[in-house]
């Protein structure tokens, strides 16, 4: 077999390996790396998920700072929705389907989860949290 | 009307010296009203009527010398002996019957004319200084447009005390001259004493009046456009900062460097961690770069107004623009639903009222508060 197809077939079968292909090679490989990070820490781990993070997305965790209780403080209950910061700038919709540019840079997605995540859980977010919150997104 | 009065009536008043009077009258209302009441976006207006002042004054100088008899400064020189004359003579209710102005009109002229004259040199003090515009913007700093801006504001009430005193006067002469003195100012005619036959007038020599007044008017454009054309003093264009425009103005309006003192920046960008409230952690070398950028064009290094005002941070949080008392004292008397209106977001949210925000010049008239509430 001519190598070029071989490591098509490769590349194609790790993309299903990884779960719901989105279709935006940059993406799948965020998604790649936050599922190897993922299994790395829970053996067990099966997947993302998008209704787990459709829930981490709507939850009110309140366990970070006063002022951002929750993800829909500023980007509203709809990943459609254009959402708001504190200081009144617009933020570009969650969802891929209404903003195809959303989760295709690593440094930017690592950026907003390491700020976010500790606004509004205080804490950092899981591999599989991320994951699951961006399989979401991608199916929104 | 009086008795003593005979039917003649004598031009007194030149045309030019009507019209000088009665526009003084309009750019003066202007200016105080705009000084006094209106919105700072007025001030556009406001410096209209600083010019027309301005202009009217030199007109009047001019005239001074080439006008008609009672409109030459030599008409209205008295001395001492003469001005204290004349106002024994109002106080026991006599007219001193003189067909121009009187001596205590002469004082008034004196008074009014030095003091509109303070006024407008002062307001371009303030306008250079404070707001880095108009033709002193290049040769004034700051401090000096803010002391100005003191004698400005006592003397803008002074001229109204004077205003005051000069109708109240022109009321009293009328009474005492049986001559409505105003109407003689629209008119430019009064009526003679009966017995009395017309004064040997001088005319005027508008064509003398007109050279001068080209000369001087050549003379101060030359000085006007080399003032104009010198950069406002303390100010300079600041390339833009993608970096900043991205990583700051991402969450929020990318504030200009010059709106907060050095140490103000360094302790923001040292906390980022715990920035307004959120988390807005950078990878170290951009905070770095960013910090740096930030305390080099820090607000020290500038002398708008704002770098100025804002340089007095709050004790408490000396990185929020919005809790400085300038910033609290200017903003007091606008409608908190401003604030909240979905064209504006929010009071950090600068250029949403602030059309020239982003050069940090905040301009008096750039600002637009947008008429939609939400």
């Amino acid at each position: 077999m001519n190598k070029t197809i071989l490591a098509a077939i490769v590349a194609a079968l790790s993309i299903l390996a990884v779960g719901p292909a989105t279709a935006e090679p940059a993406r799948d490989a965020i998604l790649a790396d936050l599922l190897l990070q993922a299994k790395t820490a829970d053996g067990g781990f099966g997947g993302f998920a998008a209704e787990r993070g459709k829930g981490f997305f709507l939850a009110s965790p309140a366990s970070g700072k006063p002022d951002t209780p929750s993800c829909t403080t500023c980007h509203t209950p709809s990943p459609q929705n254009t959402g708001k910061t504190r200081a009144g700038k617009e933020i570009k919709p969650m969802a891929v389907s209404a903003n195809p540019a959303r989760f295709t840079d690593p440094a930017e997605v690592e950026k907003w989860f390491g700020r976010n995540c500790n606004s509004v859980l205080g804490r950092d977010c899981t591999a599989a949290e991320k994951g699951d919150f961006i399989t979401f997104m991608a199916s929104q | 009307m009086s008795a003593e009065k005979g039917g003649t009536a004598v031009r007194i008043w030149d045309l030019p010296l009507r019209l000088f009077h009665w526009l003084l009258v309009l750019s003066i209302s202007v200016g105080a009203a705009t000084g006094f009441l209106a919105p700072a976006w007025w001030l556009g207006v406001h410096v209209w009527a600083g010019y027309a002042v301005g202009a009217l004054i030199v007109f009047r100088l001019i005239w001074a010398a080439y006008g008609s008899e009672y409109s030459r400064v030599a008409s209205f020189l008295f001395s001492p002996r003469e001005t204290i004359a004349h106002l024994a003579g109002i106080v026991r209710g006599r007219s001193s019957g003189h067909l121009g102005h009187n001596p205590a009109g002469a004082v008034m002229i004196f008074g009014l004319a030095a003091l509109v004259s303070t006024i407008v040199v002062t307001g371009f003090i303030v306008l250079g200084g404070q707001e880095k515009h108009g033709v002193l913007a290049g040769v004034v700093s700051y401090a000096t447009g803010h002391a100005a801006r003191e004698i400005h504001q006592v003397l803008a009430f002074a001229l109204l005390a004077l205003v005051a005193a000069h109708v109240a006067g022109v009321v009293v002469e009328s009474r005492l001259e049986s001559e409505n003195l105003a109407l003689a100012m629209l008119t430019g005619r009064k009526r003679l004493a009966a017995g009395r036959s017309a004064p040997k007038m001088r005319s005027s020599r508008p064509l003398a009046a007109l050279v001068t007044l080209a000369i001087v008017a050549a003379l101060a454009t030359a000085g006007g456009a080399t003032l104009a054309g010198m950069p406002p003093l303390g100010l300079r264009d600041l390339p833009p900062n993608p970096v900043y425009a991205k990583e700051c103005g991402a969450c929020h309006h990318a504030f200009h460097p010059s709106l907060l003192p050095a140490a103000s920046w360094d302790g923001m960008m040292a906390h980022l961690d715990d920035h307004f409230g959120e988390d807005a952690s950078l990878p170290e070398a951009t905070r770095v770069a960013l910090a740096a950028w930030l305390v080099a064009n820090a607000s020290e290094t500038w002398d708008s107004e704002a770098a100025n005002v804002f340089r007095r941070v709050s004790p408490d949080e000396p990185w929020r623009i919005t809790a400085t008392r300038y910033w609290k004292r200017r903003h007091q008397n606008i409608d908190p639903t401003v604030f909240t209106a979905k064209a504006v977001g929010g009071k950090a949210n600068c250029n949403a009222c602030h059309g020239d925000a982003s050069s940090g010049r905040y301009d008096d008239q750039a600002i637009a508060i947008p008429k939609e509430k939400s």
